[in-house]
């Protein structure tokens, strides 16, 4: 839902942008007493921090140095925002997770140091271990910025029952007749919605706002919202285009998705399939229905794959960078690695292994997590960021507006929408 | 002297009254029931009106791993202390305003209400500042001080002056010759007279401090001093997802107790406000 | 900051009139002076409160209205008048102001009639009229947030309103998506929460008219509507212009609603002044462009308020 987001966003960027304009920057504080380190997370989940304190008390054990190692989760909706008041309001933590969509402020921008050398140092680490496609996003001149923890891939979560019932192939049948691709996926949806009035489709989290999870679709098309060096808007190039005349005929004339303004959950039971990570499969813990988790469909520019990240840096404004750098080495491990895995699929060609992954994911099948995490983690395109995030996430969305209307001339409002932040793109 | 209403008239008259009560009551009603209901059912179409499974679980997870007690202690302390304060500031301002002549008291009162105009967005830029040079960020203090003596208080500050005007003189000044000086005047006589004006101011500001949202959440960043209306918002599960149940749950309980003596009181409450003098 | 303590203000008056007591001298402490003493002494904790929280931070918006100030990069630096050039260029602003005013217009307009209405209603002599006027006011009490957040729900295209307009077989439209319902949306969920305040207010106002005056009418012929229009509109003309102020102004301080429900969209149709203020400022790093928004808006609520207070003398049937 986005109704309370806009607040916690709206509260948050409002404080991180008054801490911001009150406070300067603060020396690095090395020193030799022990040191507490704090690392900022979005997660309040009481395994994934029971698992991080498991780890923490190990390393302290070895470790005088530090005396304290402290998890601080912070609002995962406002978590940037957070993140960067505490930066600037002289309380930066030591080590800080990262959203993809942020990596290109944060990387360039100092706010993190270098890892690289520390990491390479590390004995037993195995840094060429790590994927390359994985580690792209996080560099900047060749150096490593922030370690991707968590590549989570987006994939199609099925409730089979509700297909059948409306009477359509399940996922595994279409793929055996190569039929998993996005004219069937929009078929069937618009099948399910017209006949047992639930829906057919939901692009998690999407909800006509947050566009960039609209990638997962267009990604099909090869579809990009601008060019590779973020100078050009291509939102209204051929490929996408093409998307999203398809998407705005799934949604208006087939039916095949909620319409804006309309709610359907996938996992209480509303909707047939929905795209969303596949870190979201421990909300099926506890479903009624036969589901499945299958990889996106194939688009008409063939099969393809979108990733979500999230990485974990030093911030440099923490003070204690030489010993959050040093624990951040041994969080990572090859070790530790393969714990973190249980929750975030590992940047790790090693451990990215269908049999790996099944030992701590119990909720999914061995052919699950080769297809979609494996192959997605490898292949897969990061969801869009670009700097300047916010301004531009803000005016796309009001361009994108009046796409979602059923007479939308959708040539014209893309052409509107490049007119409209070209100027933001160019500078 | 009342007419008797006929009976036709009165039916349709109770029955414009339930429907237009509908969108009144409605909103609380549903945040209230669904707060019992499970996650899957609050999203239900058409919305049910009674949780059919009620469960209890949500009122559990509130205080799960959340300083909620604290939280709503420390929302109790505020609002209780700005309330006191902004009585004695402006019932003070708004007597003086009203009742005693002096140079510049026209030109001083509009100097004032120009607090009522800004809207708390212009200004909260510059005062995080000064809080932030005075090291008070992350405390208290900003949300005791500034509604206190700031902006939110100048609506009091009118609302007594308006009942002040509206009060006959002569006690007053029989008072003044008995020789008890102005504050004796002020404290002995104006002020008794000036409960319900007092009542109202106290109702408002206690429940504009319970309802602060945005200054909280920019001066506040440790949970175990946040205020409930921003802790209301802190209620998602790791990826973000609201757990809808809990946060209804935990606003539930922050507004039923308020509810509950609004309804109790609300005579001297709707009354008090109603006599405030402005009119 | 010390509240000035109750002694401390009644002490130097009393010292005063013992000096006053003196002859042959005419007293200094006369009574003008003794009441220009009392009155600053009085009022000096809202009036410091106001120059230290109010006056100064409203000079310091001035200031950063006359700078660049890119909060993220740290820069803070001096450029005159551009931000205000800016201002008459911004190709956004129109829109804004027309959403402002809308906003404005539509919740003084709805909040008012509703207002009038159901206090008209709660006055007639019926029994169990106490309930409903507690009902009417309840959200006034209800936090925002939770206010909003369930008006969020309810006006989804597959939400309560919907599912309520169905039953009677009416097709509601998508209410938080369309242009023009977005912003009635907004206007809706405000007008509920907050027309108990009006209502009461203005029911205090009716129970004031003298009930002669409509016994007189009766008997003169005069129907309903026109003891309504000649007899209790001008009466309680002061307090519909009171109401009115109290409305206005809050409506252009309206933020939150405007976030939670519709984040100013779809396109700028709900986009008001603070809520593209606070984007500008606070969203998108440009503080000084943000201040000189927040001038106009300070100049927009100046103007109004004096023009009303011109309105008060001329129209209103008034007090003394």
């Amino acid at each position: 839902m986005m109704i309370r987001r806009g607040l916690a966003t709206v509260a948050a960027a409002m404080s991180a942008t008054l801490v911001l304009a009150a406070c300067g920057g603060e020396d690095s504080k090395d020193d030799k007493s022990p040191v507490s380190l704090r690392m900022t997370v979005w997660t309040a989940n009481k395994p994934h921090l029971q698992l991080f304190n498991d780890i923490a008390a190990e390393y302290m054990k070895t470790h005088p140095e530090v005396k304290e190692i402290k998890f601080d989760p912070l609002p995962f909706e406002s978590y940037s925002t957070a993140l960067t008041t505490q930066m600037t309001g002289g309380n930066a933590p030591d080590l800080a997770w990262v959203f993809e969509k942020d990596a290109a402020d944060f990387v360039s921008s100092g706010a993190l140091v270098p890892l690289d050398d520390t990491l390479k140092q590390t004995s037993g680490y195995q840094y060429e271990d790590l994927i390359p496609s994985t580690t792209k996003l996080w560099k900047s001149d060749d150096k490593l910025y922030a370690y991707p923890f968590s590549t989570s891939p987006f994939g199609v979560f099925v409730n089979r029952d509700l297909l059948k019932q409306a009477g359509q192939q399940t996922p595994d049948e279409l793929a055996k007749a190569g039929k998993w691709d996005w004219t069937t996926v929009l078929a069937e949806g618009a099948e399910v919605h017209r006949s047992t009035g639930k829906a057919g489709l939901v692009i998690r989290d999407f909800e006509y706002k947050e566009w960039s999870n609209a990638a997962t679709f267009w990604g099909g098309w090869k579809a990009e919202p601008w060019s590779a060096d973020g100078k050009t808007c291509t939102f209204n190039s051929t490929p996408m285009v093409d998307a999203m005349t398809t998407l705005h005929k799934g949604i208006f004339e087939d039916k095949a998705m909620p319409g804006p303004g309309e709610t359907a959950d996938f996992f209480t039971g509303d909707a047939a399939m929905t795209i969303t990570q596949i870190s979201r499969a421990s909300l099926l813990e506890n479903a009624k229905f036969d589901w499945d988790l299958v990889p996106l469909p194939a688009g008409p520019a063939g099969d393809y794959s979108v990733i979500g990240q999230a990485g974990v840096g030093v911030v440099k404004r923490g003070g204690h960078t030489k010993q959050a750098k040093d624990f951040l080495a041994y969080f990572t491990n090859p070790e530790n690695s393969a714990k973190l895995a249980a929750y975030f699929p590992p940047p790790r060609e090693s451990q990215l292994t269908a049999e790996n992954l099944a030992k701590t994911n119990p909720l999914l099948k061995n052919e699950q997590l080769e297809s979609v995490v494996v192959n997605g983690v490898k292949k897969g395109v990061v969801k869009p960021g670009h700097a300047g995030q916010a301004e531009l996430a803000q005016r796309v969305r009001a361009g994108l507006d009046p796409l979602w209307t059923p007479n939308a001339n959708v040539k014209g409002v893309l052409d509107d929408l490049c007119k409209n932040i070209s100027p933001l793109l160019e500078k | 002297m009342n007419r008797k209403i006929p009976l036709r008239t009165r039916v349709a008259l109770y029955g414009l009254l339930c429907v237009l009560a509908i969108p009144f009551v409605f909103p609380t009603w549903w945040m209230v029931t669904s707060s019992f209901k499970p996650i899957a059912d609050i999203f239900s179409y058409p919305p049910k009106l009674f949780p059919t499974n009620p469960t209890f679980s949500a009122y559990k997870d509130v205080f799960d791993g959340r300083p909620f007690v604290q939280q709503y202690v420390n929302s109790l302390y505020i609002a209780a202390l700005v309330t006191a304060g902004t009585m004695i500031v402006s019932s003070l301002a708004g007597y003086a305003f009203a009742r005693i002549k002096f140079r510049g008291q026209n030109a001083l009162f509009l100097v004032v209400l120009v607090g009522l105009l800004i809207p708390s967005e212009v200004t909260i830029v510059p005062l995080f500042q000064m809080f932030n040079d005075l090291g008070l960020v992350d405390t208290h203090w900003p949300l005791i001080l500034v509604p206190i003596f700031g902006a939110p208080s100048v609506m009091a500050t009118f609302i007594m002056r308006q009942f002040f005007i509206s009060l006959p003189n002569e006690l007053e000044e029989a008072a003044r010759i008995d020789g008890i000086g102005y504050f004796g005047t002020f404290w002995r006589i104006a002020l008794p007279l000036a409960k319900p004006a007092l009542g109202a101011v106290a109702i408002f500001t206690f429940l504009q401090s319970w309802n602060l949202y945005l200054e909280p959440v920019v001066y506040l960043s440790s949970p175990e001093m946040f205020t409930l209306p921003q802790a209301l918002t802190q209620y998602v599960d790791s990826y973000g997802g609201a757990m809808w149940n809990v946060q209804l749950a935990a606003a539930s309980l922050t507004a039923v107790p308020v509810l509950v003596v609004f309804v109790i009181a609300q005579k001297q409450f709707i009354e008090g406000l109603a006599h405030t003098g402005l009119k | 900051m010390p509240v000035s303590p109750p002694t401390a203000v009644a002490d130097p008056l009393k010292s005063g009139s013992a000096t006053a007591g003196q002859p042959p001298r005419p007293p200094f402490w006369t009574r003008r002076r003794r009441d220009q003493l009392a009155g600053f002494a009085f009022i000096t904790p809202q009036l410091l409160g106001s120059a230290v929280f109010v006056l100064l931070p409203i000079a310091l918006v001035f200031r950063y209205s006359l700078h660049e100030w890119n909060v993220l990069a740290g820069d803070f630096s001096y450029t005159g008048g551009d931000n205000y050039t800016q201002l008459l260029d911004d190709a956004n602003l129109p829109e804004v102001l027309k959403s402002t005013a809308l906003f404005s217009v539509g919740l003084v307009v709805l909040n008012l009639s509703l207002a009038l209405l159901l206090a008209v209603l709660l006055n007639q002599k019926l029994r169990g009229m106490t309930v409903f006027r507690t009902l009417f006011f309840s959200p006034v009490v209800v936090s925002l947030v939770a206010w909003t957040i369930v008006w969020g729900f309810l006006l989804q295209n597959n939400g309560g309103i919907n599912g309520l307009l169905h039953t009677v077989g009416i097709d509601g439209p998508n209410w938080l998506r369309g242009e023009g319902t977005a912003m009635f949306s907004v206007i809706v969920v405000q007008v509920f929460k907050n027309v108990g305040l009006n209502m009461v207010l203005f029911l205090a106002a009716l129970q004031g008219v003298p009930k002669e005056l409509y016994e007189a009418a009766r008997v003169d012929g005069a129907g309903a509507w026109v003891r309504f229009r000649s007899i209790t509109l001008p009466l309680i003309s002061p307090t519909i212009l009171l109401t009115s102020v109290i409305t206005i102004v809050g409506s252009l301080q309206v933020f939150a609603q405007i976030a939670v429900l519709t984040q100013g969209g779809p396109k700028l149709s709900t986009t008001v002044l603070v809520y593209y203020l606070y984007q500008q400022a606070f969203q998108f790093h440009h503080f000084g462009y943000g201040a000189t928004l927040s001038i106009l808006l300070l100049l927009i609520v100046l103007a109004l308020t004096v023009l009303q207070w011109q309105m008060r003398k001329r129209w209103v049937f008034y007090e003394s």
